[in-house]
């Protein structure tokens, strides 16, 4: 380690954990699409076996809609993601998840819009970072809720970790 | 010849777990286990949009008492669902949800994950007598046996249906 404190410049100064409330409400500025690499590619990268995923012919003609079904966890992991700048830019660890939902099948070519509201704060068990609790969800591009999920993230302290 | 081959002599070599296959307190121990890879964690993370420097920068995660970069915790989950899949939900329903999924240690380049799962619970469905709902707790560990991430995870699953009359 330097003297320099380790994320100056390299991470914004409006998410710290001091700059959460409870109650914050935030629509992420960028969406995603998801399609071969986010759900064809990924899934078999994690070894998700269910074919469903990535056979076109194995889901022809579904009641869950027609062609591949997108893995609940990759429009999850996806959601996190657009929230990730906003949400965890200062994070030291992400803690868990609860209350993970999965409301409405996702296919190739549906675009995932990610919704943030502060559900608590909380001290850490550490002086330098406290623990903010997000509930998150994400939509597809006719509005619908596909995704829901609370999230709990270990933030660091802009009092601790920026030089004043 | 191709076209005299009888195709239909080929039996289906089936996978996966129906309704009936799970017992309350019954272990399950996943195949294959998973070394996460530097390459894995790049190509997820930024797949999914997640540019979290602790994850992309090692000098960052350096700085921050790491030795490498810290392994997106959602890729770890996605694969130990992944691993999961065959012996729980693969031929059972879609995937619902889960519950008190916990982070217990961070995942770093090279470890390598296996899964293991516990029925929990298994149950009728009142409303839909071909299916049942089933709740299980999964848990992964590290090389060194370090519990990694654990989580509770409740499906449909379909049952197997009774054999009628003209089933060969």
């Amino acid at each position: 380690m330097t003297d320099t404190p380790p994320d100056v410049g390299l991470t914004g100064d409006g998410n710290y954990f001091e700059d959460f409330s409870v109650g914050q409400r935030m629509q992420h500025f960028r969406s995603a699409t998801i399609d071969e690499v986010e759900n064809n590619f990924i899934t078999k990268q994690v070894m998700n076996t269910a074919q469903g995923h990535w056979n076109e012919e194995a889901m022809r003609g579904s009641p869950l809609g027609d062609g591949r079904l997108v893995f609940g966890l990759i429009t999850g992991s996806m959601t996190v993601g657009l929230t990730s700048q906003d949400t965890a830019e200062n994070a030291l660890a992400e803690v868990g998840l609860d209350k993970v939902r999965f409301r409405k099948p996702v296919h190739h070519g549906d675009t995932i819009t990610a919704y943030t509201e502060v559900l608590s704060i909380d001290d850490a068990d550490r002086d330098d970072a406290g623990v903010v609790r997000f509930k998150h969800w994400g939509r597809n591009q006719g509005g619908d809720v596909v995704c829901e999920l609370e999230r709990t993230v270990l933030i660091k302290r802009r009092s601790h970790w920026v030089a004043s | 010849m191709a076209d005299e081959i009888d195709w239909d002599s080929f039996p289906l070599a089936r996978k996966g777990n129906q309704f009936q296959d799970f017992t309350e307190g019954q272990s399950l121990p996943h195949h294959w286990g998973r070394t996460l890879t530097a390459g894995d964690n790049a190509i997820f993370s930024t797949a999914t949009c997640n540019w979290n420097p602790m994850h992309l920068n090692a000098e960052y995660a350096k700085a921050h008492g790491h030795d490498d970069v810290v392994v997106n915790p959602m890729l770890v989950l996605c694969t130990v669902v992944g691993l999961s899949v065959e012996d729980l939900s693969e031929v059972g329903g879609p995937f619902l949800g889960m519950e008190d999924v916990t982070f217990h240690r961070p995942v770093y380049p090279g470890d390598t994950i296996t899964a293991a799962s516990t029925v929990v619970e298994t149950r009728e469905s009142e409303s839909r007598p071909n299916v049942g709902i089933v709740t299980w707790h999964t848990e992964a560990h590290n090389q060194r046996n370090e519990l990694v991430v654990d989580y509770r995870r409740t499906n449909l699953v379909a049952k197997r249906r009774a054999p009628k009359d003209g089933d060969t």
